[in-house]
């Protein structure tokens, strides 16, 4: 299972299925935002996301979103505040801030966002 | 369904009009004298979807994202349907759907091409840093219009405080920049724009209200730097990290698109007369160029810089369709307000302009409120707003009346986070970049009825208390 940080390093590739993003890791998930949607209740009764671990992924459902390709566009992202799983979660240091990018044919590019990307924490 | 439905709306309205009907001088006060009042039952759409606007985002979020554009374009044909059918007035549509084609290619424009530009700035935020970005802001807003300058200087603000940023923060922002600061010219702010075109000079702007700005900015800068010195946020975290001082701006070139905008604000045939009109079209010149300049500056924007800044339509396009049915809507409440104005102007003095024009100002759009007190403020002294000698020896007449008209109906726009263009786009961007911004009623109640208030009823105080 890869950790965040050897996704965003060997460029893993992530997937979009309609409102479901795939990501190639297992994490705790602290801030999502997609568009103007700010999402921080990650709780089973979430009405705006649900958060899906498999063995090999972790699904993200995007319960107000009918197709995520058609909410971001070419130079957004959705990005997100996670932690790998079995880190110290109060240790901000550990708090990774990674952007995915949606490309064709179902596939998604992760990045840690740099300086220039807006992004509060 | 809707994006579809638009044109052919804006055609049909076109068509039906013949070429005689659209008056590119035409104006609500003639379109009234031509055209029978209406029921004043009539403003219930503009009711409801001022209400929607402001409830939508907050009790029925998922409803109001996937309906907002429905929503604005019924309630808007609803009151189009009012004007063909019943009182078969195509005038007032046309016009309000030429300022609407002109505002929206003046914020589109302005919006991409600054979408293209970036500024990092490598300063540690302190309130004084901060109060002079603002500061700074606010001037420059009266070069590139309160909506260039909010677009190109909101992120490298939140850039800035980036590890103390609060909504107050981007409030302020909307406040000062997207606002207040463009009271000094024409191009700030599209009321002043207006004016301009109907015969107040350039420079009478700045030469009659820098002495009501000034004030105004002390006092809200002032509330700004108390509260932001007292925020203390993670500005700590940043004690032991170096900053370069430096500002860098990439995607420069999109400043000359920028200088072709606001240019382009004066290709009007009532500004020039050289400049030819379209007439019956209901656009000229100057949009024309504008809607190139959003085609042409995007096209050839550094990816780089577009990626950096985000940018998407996303925020226009909301802008552009809740605009739409607030246009259409708002025609009703704008000729029952100028027809109370008219038949009051004479006992009006100053104070009621500045309050009426002001609060009006922050629910509807500001441009179309000043023109119709204008036109009874001028109508005390039997002078037409139409006509351009009118209008001039009004100025020079008795400058207590416009300064009232155009103070409030610039100030008053950050009222709300519909009083003003800029307002919704800032607050899209924000929340984009993470940051909880309060709902459309949370910002009237904490920010504008407790900060704006009382530093405009001090100017009022001041300024035009028992005057004219």
């Amino acid at each position: 299972m890869n950790t965040i940080d050897e996704s965003i390093k060997n460029n893993s590739p992530c997937l979009y299925y309609g409102n479901r993003l795939i990501l190639p890791f297992h994490a705790h998930f602290l801030k999502v935002i997609i568009e103007d949607d700010i999402l921080t209740d990650f709780s089973s009764s979430s009405k705006g996301i649900n958060i899906k671990e498999e063995d090999d992924f972790t699904s993200l459902y995007f319960l107000d979103f009918e197709d995520l390709k058609n909410s971001v566009s070419k130079y957004e992202s959705i990005k997100l505040i996670v932690v790998d799983k079995g880190k110290n979660i109060f240790d901000i240091d550990n708090h990774r801030k990674v952007a995915v990018y949606l490309e064709e044919k179902h596939k998604a590019r992760i990045e840690e966002t740099d300086e220039d990307i807006l992004f509060i924490e | 369904m809707i994006r579809k439905f638009s044109p052919v709306f804006i055609l049909f309205i076109i068509i039906i009009s013949g070429s005689s009907l659209f008056a590119s001088d035409g104006t609500t006060a003639i379109l009234q004298a031509e055209h029978q009042l209406p029921e004043p039952l009539m403003v219930i759409p503009f009711i409801v979807l001022l209400l929607m606007i402001a409830t939508g985002p907050l009790f029925y979020k998922h409803f109001w994202e996937h309906h907002y554009p429905k929503i604005a374009m019924g309630l808007g044909l609803i009151t189009v349907l009012y004007y063909l059918i019943f009182l078969n007035d195509t005038h007032s549509l046309l016009h309000t759907l030429a300022e609407y084609l002109s505002f929206i290619a003046l914020l589109s424009s302005l919006f991409v091409a600054s979408g293209g530009i970036l500024i990092k700035v490598n300063k540690k935020a302190t309130p004084l840093l901060n109060v002079l970005f603002l500061a700074f802001g606010a001037v420059i807003s009266n070069v590139i219009g309160t909506t260039g300058a909010s677009m190109l200087l909101i992120r490298p603000f939140i850039k800035i405080n980036k590890s103390r940023i609060k909504p107050y923060h981007v409030i302020f922002f909307i406040f000062i920049i997207s606002n207040i600061g463009g009271a000094l010219t024409p191009i700030g702010d599209p009321p002043l724009f207006l004016g301009f075109l109907r015969g107040v000079p350039f420079f009478w702007v700045i030469q009659n209200v820098w002495y009501i700005w000034i004030p105004t900015m002390i006092l809200v800068l002032a509330v700004f730097y108390v509260m932001d010195s007292l925020n203390k946020g993670n500005s700590e975290s940043e004690t032991g990290k170096s900053f370069s001082g430096k500002i860098e701006f990439k995607g420069l070139k999109n400043l000359l698109y920028l200088g072709i905008i606001i240019l382009s604000v004066f290709l009007d045939p009532a500004v020039l007369s050289f400049v030819p009109s379209l007439a019956p079209l209901p656009f000229g010149i100057r949009e024309i160029i504008m809607f190139s300049v959003v085609y042409l500056s995007y096209k050839n924007a550094d990816q780089e810089v577009l990626r950096a800044n985000e940018f998407d339509f996303e925020p226009i396009k909301e802008v552009a369709y809740l605009f739409v049915g607030i246009f259409a809507t708002m025609i009703p409440a704008l000729q029952l307000i100028a027809n109370e104005a008219n038949v009051l102007g004479d006992k009006l003095n100053a104070g009621v302009f500045y309050w009426a024009t002001g609060m009006l100002s922050g629910f509807l759009d500001n441009a179309p409120t000043y023109l119709n007190f204008l036109s009874a403020a001028m109508g005390k002294y039997g002078l037409d707003v139409n006509i351009k000698s009118h209008v001039q020896e009004f100025v020079n007449h008795d400058e207590i009346y416009l300064q009232a008209i155009s103070v409030a109906a610039v100030f008053f726009g950050a009222l709300t986070y519909i009083g003003n263009g800029p307002n919704f786009m800032v607050k899209s961007i924000c929340e984009r970049a993470g940051i909880n911004m309060p709902s459309f009623f949370t910002y009237i109640i904490k920010y504008s009825i407790i900060i704006l208030i009382p530093i405009f009823a001090i100017i009022w105080y001041i300024f035009f208390l028992g005057k004219g």
